[in-house]
């Protein structure tokens, strides 16, 4: 009996284990029958990664369907991938040459890795370059060729309460001096000055790059970053890590910054409840108002990083950053029909669509905000000389945490300004080449 | 005569042997066939993974494309990296707090659940909560609690006259801070354990107590604590080795900040690998985890053999 059992069973589970074989071969055939259908009828499908909900997830669907109306043959599939994830994602994907058609960067750095690696499309030919903003373009720009086109441009601007600076007659200040008269002030009225959310290390990175740029011009990073002559432990680095000790040591931020991060919201919570007067934030932050405390809209005003006593820098260098940039990746099938889906992801329509709803800067020329508070950076754009484009999406990933870490240093006042420039260009010449 | 007799004998023995040859390989292939989806699913998901992670760690490879060999460096480069030995030394702390603090608070709070108070089955769901919460979760309200200004914790240390403290921005409150959450999160498994194993003790071996009259601390010296004593084993293994991997609760509340303060080798790992695209550096660290884990479980097992032999109580 017991024998016929054992028997039993073991025909059952190897029944099973052929089940289980069966249907694993199955799955293969279905999909391969997709493929071949597809080639049937003709139909092509492209795959389109993006990682933004709400509104920007609605405006990229009607261009889709816009794409559709023109190629009624093809087919697109969309992909919405959270911000955390993503960036993994579509790395695994790549390395498997199993990238979709078309997907988001940020340009920059990150994205010049998969060029490097020859993961992405040339689109150079494709591209028409008077129609974008012509500094955000070469964000997605490498060695000349065009890698991406940019949709959207944010750039990082101080934000401040009207209100309190009403309230204590202070003026918007366009130089460091001015600046460190509102702190004063504040500070006497035990207002926190500036909110600062440090967790998550790229705000404060913010303030670094603008006080680089302000002390030594734009010129600096390009030089340290091309390996031209300058290097990250040039003594403007070391100088702008001595402003934002400065500042940490007049109580000018938040106690505790380094350990607030951003996308929870207390940093926002200090500036809509008053307790806070300034915030040095991308454009974002306009749109977080909007869905987190609409009413504060009305107190809200912004100013340009201050320019530094004798400084070579001026206002007209703005911290900017562009994303989504739309690629197409090299293991495409077909790069035509991508790069047209990456044209109507880019098309003037779209911009305009993008930039009235969600309350956003685009990238494409002529494209000029309906709304007056946004139309404002949009004239800050319109008069830059200069965008820098973040260094943690501009530099390669190592040297970029290395720098996000370091500056997260000099606020905690764990490190000093030589210390953290010396950190930064030892990394910078084992992986700059 | 003999000759033919030696023949069957010879005969039989051989068949005896066949047959008992033929029984065993069937036995094995039984054996074997029960057995093999176990070692299947265990080699393709747990030996393969580790002996791929050795073998990326003699490489240095981003990620994609092919790896350069590069020998030992990358372990060269790790000893010589003075984050990675913050994170070890973080690491041992948290394997401290966990073996020392959760363990015992889980068997305190275990204790407590026999005792006769009113309504105890609510208090032992009560308990069980931080256990049952996902990390996430968990990390996202801690870190509004600590909140420097708004935070609850501030508000009631202000109360006992205290300064507000920033918690998870210095660099020597951050660790401790998270290891307050940890003990909190992970007490109560301890604490569901230790109450499994608390019943299973004959409440014959109490009744002789009380008869020889032993007061309740001897009670628990000589008879829960010796008894538990497995228990207290297998959970001292499972919190070390818990606490070598500890990644998510510190990625979430601190991101291994500031100025590396509450960095994990968990935390470095992820990221080498997913920020920095070192995978073969990645991989050395994530090889460094797994020997630790294993040379601690080995001792502990050795130890735990010794004091067996020793004819202590156990199973």
């Amino acid at each position: 009996m017991k024998k016929v059992l054992s028997i039993l069973t073991i025909i059952a589970f190897m029944l099973l284990a052929a089940c289980g074989l069966n249907g694993g071969g199955s799955t293969a055939e279905t999909t391969s029958d997709a493929d071949s259908s597809k080639t049937n009828d003709e139909k092509q499908t492209l795959e389109f990664w993006h990682i933004d909900t709400g509104e920007k997830e609605l405006v990229y669907e009607e261009a889709v369907e816009r794409f559709k109306e023109k190629h009624p043959d093809v087919e697109v599939k969309i992909l919405q991938i959270p911000n955390d994830a993503y960036k993994q994602k579509l790395s695994v994907a790549m390395s498997g040459n199993d990238a979709p058609d078309v997907f988001h960067s940020w340009g920059g750095g990150w994205l010049k890795n998969f060029v490097d690696q020859g993961k992405v499309y040339d689109i150079t030919e494709e591209t028409d370059k008077s129609h974008f903003n012509e500094l955000a373009l070469n964000n997605a720009t490498f060695d000349g060729k065009v890698y991406g086109m940019p949709l959207s441009l944010s750039i990082d601007v101080v934000f401040y309460n009207k209100e309190i600076f009403d309230k204590y007659g202070l003026k918007a200040p366009k130089t460091y001096d001015e600046w460190l008269n509102v702190i004063d002030t504040l500070n006497k009225n035990e207002i926190i000055p500036i909110a600062l959310t440090n967790q998550t290390k790229w705000p404060g990175a913010y303030y670094l790059m603008n006080f680089a740029s302000r002390i030594a011009g734009p010129e600096l990073f390009d030089s340290a970053f091309n390996r031209e002559g300058k290097g990250f432990d040039d003594p403007a680095y070391v100088e702008a890590g001595k402003y934002i000790q400065e500042l940490v040591e007049k109580d000018a931020f938040n106690p505790g910054f380094n350990g607030v991060p951003y996308d929870e919201g207390q940093g926002r919570q200090l500036m809509y409840t008053g307790q806070a007067a300034m915030m040095d934030m991308t454009i974002s932050f306009l749109n977080n108002v909007k869905q987190e405390a609409p009413e504060f809209k009305e107190k809200l005003d912004f100013f340009l990083f201050p320019t530094i006593p004798n400084g070579k820098g001026d206002q007209t260098h703005v911290g900017a950053a562009t994303g989504p940039v739309w690629s197409v990746a090299q293991n495409s099938e077909n790069h035509d029909l991508a790069s047209e889906l990456v044209k109507e992801l880019t098309s003037a329509e779209t911009a305009q669509n993008y930039t009235d709803r969600t309350g956003s800067l685009t990238a494409i020329k002529d494209v000029v905000p309906a709304d007056e508070f946004t139309k404002r950076f949009y004239d800050v754009v319109q008069q830059a000389t200069h965008l820098q484009m973040p260094y943690d999406q501009t530099l390669p990933p190592e040297l970029a945490e290395l720098h996000k870490d370091t500056t997260q240093a000099i606020f905690g006042l764990d490190m000093t300004p030589e210390e953290a420039a010396k950190k930064m260009e030892e990394k910078a010449k084992e992986v700059l080449k | 005569m003999n000759t033919p007799v030696k023949i069957a004998d010879r005969h039989g023995v051989v068949k005896l042997n066949t047959v008992t040859k033929y029984k065993k390989i069937r036995s094995a292939l039984t054996i074997s066939a029960f057995v093999a989806p176990a070692i299947i699913i265990y080699a393709v998901y747990v030996l393969f993974p580790i002996m791929s992670t050795l073998m990326y760690s003699f490489y240095e490879w981003d990620g994609m494309g092919v790896g350069v060999f590069v020998g030992l460096q990358n372990y060269i480069d790790l000893f010589k990296d003075a984050v990675f030995w913050r994170a070890l030394t973080n690491n041992t702390w948290v394997v401290l707090t966990s073996v020392f603090a959760q363990i015992p608070l889980g068997l305190i709070m275990a204790l407590m659940l026999f005792a006769p108070i009113k309504g105890i089955k609510f208090f032992s769901s009560v308990y069980f909560f931080p256990f049952l919460m996902s990390t996430v979760a968990i990390g996202l309200l801690w870190v509004l609690m600590f909140d420097p200004l708004n935070g609850v914790i501030n508000s009631i240390i202000n109360v006992f006259g205290f300064e507000n403290v920033s918690w998870l921005s210095e660099t020597n409150t951050a660790l401790f801070a998270v290891l307050l959450v940890i003990v909190w999160q992970f007490s109560p498994f301890y604490m569901i354990l230790f109450k499994a194993a608390i019943v299973g003790i004959p409440g014959e071996l109490y009744e002789a107590a009380e008869i020889d009259g032993a007061s309740s601390f001897q009670k628990f010296f000589n008879i829960t604590l010796p008894l538990l004593m497995p228990t207290i084993v297998s959970s001292s293994i499972l919190a070390i080795v818990g606490s070598l991997k500890a990644f998510d609760i510190f990625y979430i509340m601190t991101g291994g900040g500031p100025n590396h303060g509450t960095e994990l080798l968990g935390t470095y790992m992820f990221k080498q690998a997913f920020i920095n695209f070192n995978m073969g550096y990645a991989s050395a660290i994530a090889f460094i985890m797994f020997f630790l884990a294993l040379f601690v479980t080995i001792i502990i097992q050795v130890m735990d053999h010794f004091r067996k032999k020793k004819g202590a109580y156990g199973i």
